[in-house]
């Protein structure tokens, strides 16, 4: 769990221009891909001077290895996850892109197998923030929302941090196979071919207000 | 982060102090500077800080280090009151010390008192204590002791060593009949996590751990006779231990400052005569103790006795004295370097030598800082062979004997003229504030019809302080063949003609570039030097009096532009309460220089001097803006 809290705190301090991409596309039948994007490239001097050092602020810096460790520990448990395939993940740590892919059988399934993970990394410790389900699909329309930040994680923010996870960027796009009728949340943009919805925001209003990405899509008939 | 605090603390406290001292020091025969004890290693002793009196107390808390002062000393207990009510008496001299020997860990500061009543309205946690010395009082609160001796007092705490302390319990532990017991402090990469209020953050290893040692606890337990009631777990034990062993050192401390009338002062003649000095504060650093209570050599101290006291011999003398001078517009510290004729015969050899004036034609006359060091590492490193090895050779260790033979067939089989021709030793820094260098970043960028995205390629700028790092060579027929076999082996690498470009080589992000010319061998990040200046800067080359200065001082010369230097930082780089505290001392000026005398066989003097100037209610209000300063920077 240290080396959890330690990305996070990695993620956050080096935030100076985050941009996260989360891509869901669901298909009719419910199954679909997973896309989970992190862009550190505008921050690649302040990362790799920081990398440069054991720790920062009383937290051990990770070396990339133990990232690369981690990570792959992360992939081999998801792969293992009934349901799950094709789970990728594409870590450039020259420009610090990192690009997650896992394809599912429906979108229940990848969410279990993402709570199993927190809580397994919490070693089974109650965490009320898995009680909440984040994902519903019943054929007809997706509902799409966040669990809450844990309030130590929101209350303990320095300001610095703050302001820097405020100036980057955090898109929330859903995909479908056939087109988008209506949705409720007032600030999500329809694409042009009407298959795909985005919600941008950016990092620090989403550890304030995580009701930001929920959207509940309606789509049309299924052809027959 | 803890060291840089506790430095902050102390010199803050000593401001804090010394903001209320009187002109006059020293009160009848036994004063404040009686106390130091005798395992102080360094001393820093406050005499008199007028200029600060003119900040006033109010003004003197709203800063941020103070905080954090009040906080330590005080405990919140003070809230509402000021120093001028604390009863200390500002006519004695404050003395903060320092020691750490292979038994235990020694700090704290004595100070002369003037109303005993006010004083522990302020030290109020401290209860009286047994004592049995005459004439002397005895208070305590946790691990800190408060000594009172006539009208002069001592504050000060003491930690046995923590190897030592293990040592005694395993012993008793393994000898009750207990296995090994493992207190986790071998795992590695442990590190504390610390909450914005200062507490520590339990980790999950930390739990894990504690609920282990309940389990531990209780399997032990059951071992144990449950109704021995006098048996203790090892946590238990090793306390007991501890405070055993503290009483046990601030007995001896004791009798040594009170019954026996021995402290540093009496001890040593160089801290005395220092003391007498008429500066506004001296320092005093033991660097011959240092050596002989390093942790890393009390092994070799055990395995190779006669050695050690050879190396101890090398040295004796090794001490620092310096005296701090504080004027209207500067602040003056003079502080000469001690040692022995041994060490001092290595010294001076490695001086025998002329500067290198084409360093200065490296150096922009506007570097906001720079630094030169000019010494004879050949004529040094002879002169160590001759000292050291004749050492080495009387010890009979195999290891070592085979380390000295190994030394002795380097030195006749290593052609050590061209080595040293082609790193002579002397080298110079410089500072050129903060540039924007190129970077590229990656961005996404999303089709509006789809929302498919891709990446694309933007150049970007990022702030980068530039640094250049040059070293005297007379053979750059060298460096070039390693340069040339790198460029072979990676296209990293690059031959530009008058200088090679090492790419991503700076946090994997900006180019380094090596200039092998003139008869230096230079690294720098500035790509102006590199590409339009790789002969120098010619007539914007550093020249006037801050060259004569370089020049003519001996071995070493430094300078740098505080002002300059703070005002080139971007804002961007703090968040907005620092760039607050750092408001107060943008815009004005404040250069540091560092001259060096020349070496002798027994010293080495310098003298380090802050000029300031410009905006300011007072001298004192700037060089509490200045601390303050560092003190943000540094956290």
């Amino acid at each position: 769990m240290k080396y959890f809290f330690g990305l996070l705190f990695l993620l956050f301090t080096m935030g100076s221009c985050v941009e996260i991409i989360d891509d869901l596309y669901v298909k009719s039948d419910g199954s679909g891909t997973f896309k989970y994007t992190v862009n550190l490239s505008s921050s690649v001097v302040k990362i790799n001077s920081i990398l440069a050092l054991d720790s920062l602020d009383g937290r051990k810096v990770p070396s990339i290895s133990e990232i690369q460790e981690k990570l792959n520990a992360y992939l081999t448990k998801l792969e293992k996850k009934e349901g799950l395939s094709n789970v990728k993940l594409d870590a450039n740590y020259k420009d610090f892109i990192f690009k997650f892919q896992c394809e599912f059988t429906n979108v229940q399934v990848l969410q279990k197998a993402i709570k199993e993970i927190v809580q397994e990394e919490n070693k089974n410790t109650e965490i009320k923030e898995l009680d909440h389900n984040w994902l519903a699909w019943d054929g007809t329309k997706l509902v799409r929302s966040i669990p809450t930040m844990p309030e130590k994680i929101t209350e303990r923010m320095k300001k610095e941090d703050a302001e820097a996870l405020q100036k980057g960027t955090y898109l929330s796009i859903s995909r479908f196979d056939r087109t988008i009728e209506k949705y409720d949340n007032p600030v999500a943009k329809l694409s042009g071919n009407k298959l795909a919805i985005l919600i941008k925001t950016n990092p620090y209003s989403l550890t304030q207000n995580t009701e930001l990405l929920e959207n509940t899509i309606y789509l049309s008939a299924l052809k027959k | 982060m803890k060291y840089v605090s506790s430095i902050f603390s102390i010199l803050a406290c000593s401001l804090f102090f010394a903001q209320q001292q009187q002109q006059t020091s020293t009160a009848g025969t036994f004063s404040s500077e009686d106390l130091i004890p005798l395992d102080a290693v360094t001393v820093f002793s406050i005499n008199n800080i007028s200029l600060l009196k003119k900040v006033s107390m109010d003004e003197l808390v709203q800063y941020e280090f103070m905080a954090e002062v009040q906080s330590e000393l005080f405990d919140g207990s003070t809230q509402g009151k000021t120093l001028k009510e604390s009863g200390i008496d500002f006519d004695q001299k404050l003395n903060v010390f320092y020691g750490l020997n292979e038994n235990f860990e020694i700090a704290g500061f004595t100070f002369g008192i003037k109303d005993k009543k006010q004083l522990f309205n302020v030290f109020d946690d401290f209860e009286p204590a047994a004592s049995n010395i005459k004439g002397v009082e005895f208070y305590r609160s946790y691990s800190n002791y408060l000594i009172i001796k006539g009208n002069s007092g001592i504050v000060l705490r003491v930690d046995p060593s923590y190897e030592k302390v293990s040592v005694i319990t395993d012993s008793i532990w393994y000898a009750r009949g207990f296995g090994y017991f493992d207190d986790g402090t071998s795992e590695e990469d442990e590190y504390e996590e610390i909450d914005d209020y200062g507490y520590e953050i339990p980790s999950n290893s930390d739990i894990e751990e504690a609920e282990n040692e309940v389990i531990e606890e209780e399997q032990i337990e059951g071992e144990m006779d449950e109704t021995d009631l006098l048996s203790k777990n090892y946590w238990e034990m090793r306390d007991s231990i501890t405070v055993e062993l503290q009483s046990k050192y601030m007995t001896k401390i004791c009798d040594d400052l009170f019954v026996k009338e021995l402290n540093l002062k009496k001890q040593d003649p160089k801290l005395a005569a220092q003391l007498l000095h008429t500066s506004d504060g001296i320092f005093y650093l033991d660097n011959s103790r240092n050596f002989r209570n390093s942790r890393g050599l009390w092994h070799f101290q055990t395995l190779f006795p006669e050695l050690f006291s050879d190396m101890k011999d090398l040295y004796t003398g090794n001490v620092m004295l310096g005296d701090i001078e504080l004027k209207e517009n500067s602040v003056d510290i003079y502080f000469e370097a001690n040692y022995g004729e041994s060490l001092g015969a290595i010294y001076e050899k490695l001086n025998s030598t002329k500067f290198d004036k084409n360093v200065l034609k490296y150096i922009h006359e506007s570097s906001t800082g720079f630094f030169t060091y000019n010494i004879n590492l050949k004529e040094g490193y002879n002169q160590a062979y001759d000292i050291i090895i004749p050492i080495l050779s009387k010890e009979k260790d195999p290891r070592i004997s085979s380390n000295v033979l190994m030394a002795e067939l380097i030195n006749e089989f290593v052609d050590t003229d061209a080595l040293f021709e082609t790193y002579k030793g002397s080298m110079f820094g410089s500072f050129n504030g903060i540039k924007k260098v190129k970077t590229t970043r990656i961005e996404f960028i999303y089709d509006e019809n789809t929302f498919e995205y891709e990446e694309k390629e933007i150049q970007g700028e990022e702030d980068m302080p530039i640094f250049t790092l040059g070293f005297s060579t007379n053979r750059s027929d060298i460096p070039e063949k390693i340069l040339k076999h790198f460029g072979r082996m990676t296209s990293r690498f690059k031959n530009m003609g008058s200088y090679w470009m090492v790419e991503d080589a700076v946090f994997n992000s900006v180019p380094l570039y090596i200039i092998n010319k003139n008869g230096l061998l230079i690294f720098t990040n500035d790509e102006d030097l590199a590409k339009n200046h790789s002969d120098g800067y010619g007539s914007n080359a550093l020249k006037g009096k801050r060259a004569k200065a370089a020049k003519s001082s001996k071995f070493m010369y430094g300078y740098f532009d505080w002002g300059v230097a703070l005002s080139s930082l971007p804002r961007e780089m703090f968040n907005t309460r620092q760039n607050e505290i750092l408001d107060a001392m943008r815009g004005k000026t404040g250069v540091l220089e560092l001259v060096s005398s020349d070496i002798t066989k027994t010293k080495t003097k310098f003298n380090l001097t802050y000029n300031f100037d410009g905006t300011y209610d007072n001298s004192g209000k700037y060089l509490l803006d200045l601390v303050n300063s560092v003190y943000v920077l540094s956290k």
